[in-house]
């Protein structure tokens, strides 16, 4: 009925990229720790260019962007691998030659400025809704652009807007028509960083790669030629760029799940209390057990997410699922493996107290955990999805 | 310039390996299997070589089914095509019955120039393949080369032991084995990888490159694996503190264990 295996290409790829982690980015780990531990960022920016470089040169670059611009066009299905295989370590790394999905939206000209040398690294985004005042509830933003003769003018403050500290443009939404609100009335723009507006970092839990900022727009003129997609049809492109990838993000701590765990099966088969290695106590073992568990399940759920994607279906609905198991999920492995390494867990010699951090994030952004529930559940009290799922 | 490639798939270096406890064969179930490092270092001397003489590059590899994975890797490294040599009748081969195989296996293959091997393999490691496969062959064997060149007529190779570094040349046709200072293998390309699953792959039986499957495997093996052992963990190290007699103290050490 169901055939769960790979074909002899997709194992090719994927093993690509779980040699290219295992021979270029996990040497890397010790030295990625020791400078984030000294508050700086854990691969310079020329490293990651020429860890990117060195992926192109064979031909990993873009690995969801279409071929005419030169990438991969891969199916969902094997980006999911990917990030899990990219997941295996902390180091922060993903393949250049990607664009925001909503770019594709240019028209020619502003493919030209922005698509184009965003996908070739020569640029770099940041995507800015969340405000101050408006998180889980974006249609409530308050920024807003008045038109004055070819320009537009806006006012606003965004927040949390990852990437917001070297951005050189913002895809930025402000309302556009007070009385339409989101539903007709919120425009994006895309507004270079020398138009004027400001960053201002945000400190935050994790490190360096997911500093976000907040981004102030004090009468920023924006001429008109940059309205993206359609005036008044802002907020339609916003839950697209949300709704991009959301199974690539449980994907990637997967791959995290998988890795602590294995590190905690390591560690528990050499330490010995009361003359034997702790891997023969049950309540390791039930840990393990559990965790191991949760993992497959999640594994599923990313991956029939990401079918559903390729086979054209609305996968909106297994998206969530996938992503709120993946933040639950993974934030319980990740204090389990930190209980399985006792006080060694809890130091900075090893990077589970990194990870745990880091993983916290999944339940908050792109749609807190309280934000998918919601969405599922009411998927399912509309009708709009069956418990049975994809098989009714 | 027609070369060949012996190929290899082997049990990964950075999973746990272990030999079957029944046959003192590899457990080839318990442990990732990929394409040997040192037969990447030899495919990519020989698509060197072709990108600089022009020809074809074969991989020939003798293993269970599931060693095509090790073949599409080199086919997707740039090689053209590849004899895989699979026989439930090989099964605990040695390396005497190992090298008459592959030999065999060259022998069906036309207008064979140089053929490019690892010196030896990360699992077995008797090293002793190549130099067995040359001699069968009756061709010119230079092994452990650090360094290769070959201009079509002949090859030549910067052979390095632990005696220290000779040049050594020969007529073609004739083997080579690689250490692994030769070079650093190209990563697959993408395009690599999607061509690979349609170049040519032939499969041969044991009796299809001539040989009779009593004269293979662990029954008639000239050598055989009587008993194993796991390695004995690595016990702490002693440590010593320099106090002024730091020296010393190293020189009684490496001399109670007759080191010096
Ligand atoms: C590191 C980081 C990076 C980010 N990157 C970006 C970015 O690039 N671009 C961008 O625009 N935004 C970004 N965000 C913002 C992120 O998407 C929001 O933080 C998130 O949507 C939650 O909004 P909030 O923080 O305002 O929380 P709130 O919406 O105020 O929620 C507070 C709490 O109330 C709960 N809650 C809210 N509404 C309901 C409800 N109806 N029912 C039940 N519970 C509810 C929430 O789940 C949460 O637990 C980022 C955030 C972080 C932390």
């Amino acid at each position: 009925m169901v055939d769960f295996s790979l074909s002899d290409t997709e194992r090719d790829i994927r093993d690509w990229v779980r040699n290219f982690v295992q021979r270029e980015l996990m040497p890397l780990e010790p030295e990625v720790l020791r400078r984030e531990r000294a508050g700086e960022r854990g691969l310079s920016k020329d490293e990651l260019a020429e860890l990117r470089d060195k992926a192109r040169q064979a031909g990993f670059w873009g690995v969801q962007t279409p071929e005419e611009y030169g990438g991969m066009d891969l199916s969902a299905v094997l980006t999911a691998l990917i990030e899990v295989e990219l997941g295996r370590t902390f180091v922060p790394f993903s393949f250049g030659g990607y664009a925001d999905n909503i770019l594709y939206y240019a028209n020619e000209e502003q493919k030209q400025r922005y698509l184009i040398p965003t996908i070739e690294g020569q640029r770099k985004s940041c995507f800015a809704i969340t405000e101050p005042g408006a998180g889980s509830d974006a249609k409530n933003i308050r920024t807003t652009a008045r038109k004055e003769g070819s320009e537009w003018v806006i006012d606003g403050e965004k927040t949390f807007i990852t990437g917001g500290i070297d951005a050189d443009f913002a895809m930025v939404f402000a309302v556009t028509d007070k009385d339409k609100g989101a539903d007709g009335g919120v425009t994006c723009f895309l507004a270079d960083r020398d138009m004027g507006w400001k960053s201002e970092p945000i400190d935050i839990m994790g490190e360096w790669d997911r500093m976000p900022a907040s981004l102030v727009f004090d009468g920023v003129r924006v001429p008109e030629e940059n309205v993206l997609g359609e005036v008044g049809q802002g907020f339609a492109l916003a839950m697209q760029w949300i709704g991009r990838g959301r199974y690539l993000l449980p994907a990637r701590a997967l791959g995290g799940c998988e890795r602590l765990l294995d590190m905690a099966v390591q560690y528990s088969k050499g330490r010995e209390t009361f003359g034997e290695p702790i891997a023969d106590r049950q309540a390791i073992q039930w840990m393990i057990a559990d965790s191991a568990v949760e993992i497959e399940a999640l594994r599923w759920l990313v991956l029939q997410a990401a079918w559903q994607v390729d086979s054209g279906m609305d996968s909106r609905h297994a998206q969530s699922m996938a992503k709120l198991h993946g933040g639950v999920r993974a934030n319980e492995i990740v204090d389990r493996v930190m209980q399985i390494h006792g006080g060694m867990g809890y130091t900075r010699e090893l990077p589970v107290e990194r990870w745990y951090r880091d993983l916290r994030l999944l339940r908050i952004f792109e749609g807190t955990d309280e934000i998918q529930r919601r969405t599922i559940a009411r998927n399912l009290i509309k009708g709009h999805a069956s418990i049975g799922g994809v098989l009714g | 310039m027609n070369i060949v490639v012996l190929v290899k798939q082997v049990p990964d270096t950075w999973s746990e390996r272990k030999l079957s406890d029944a046959d003192h064969t590899l457990d080839r179930a318990s442990a990732d299997a990929v394409l040997d490092e040192i037969n990447e270092r030899a495919v990519e001397e020989a698509l060197l070589a072709k990108e600089a003489q022009g020809g074809e590059v074969t991989v020939v590899c003798m293993g269970p089914e599931r060693a095509n994975e090790a073949i599409r890797k080199a086919l997707s490294m740039g090689a053209d095509s590849a004899v895989h040599v699979s026989d439930e009748a090989l099964h605990g081969s040695d390396a005497v019955q190992t090298a008459r195989t592959l030999a065999a296996a060259i022998g069906t293959l036309e207008s064979v120039d140089l053929v490019i091997a690892g010196n030896e393999s990360t699992d077995g490691r008797a090293g002793a393949v190549p130099a067995m496969v040359a001699e069968l062959l009756g061709w010119p064997q230079l092994t452990y080369a650090r360094k290769l060149d070959t201009d079509g007529q002949s090859v030549s190779i910067e052979r390095e032991s632990d005696a220290g570094v000779a040049t050594v040349e020969a007529n073609l046709p004739a083997l080579v084995s690689v250490t692994e200072k030769i070079n650093e293998p190209r990563y697959p390309s993408f395009k690599g990888i999607m061509a690979a699953k349609k170049k040519p792959v032939s499969t041969l039986s044991v009796a299809d490159v001539g040989l009779s499957a009593d004269e293979v495997g662990l029954g008639s093996a000239p050598t055989q694996v009587v008993s194993s052992a796991p390695a004995p963990p690595k016990e702490a190290g002693v440590k010593v503190t320099d106090e002024g007699e730091g020296g010393v103290q190293i020189v009684e050490f490496l001399s109670g264990q007759k080191l010096v």
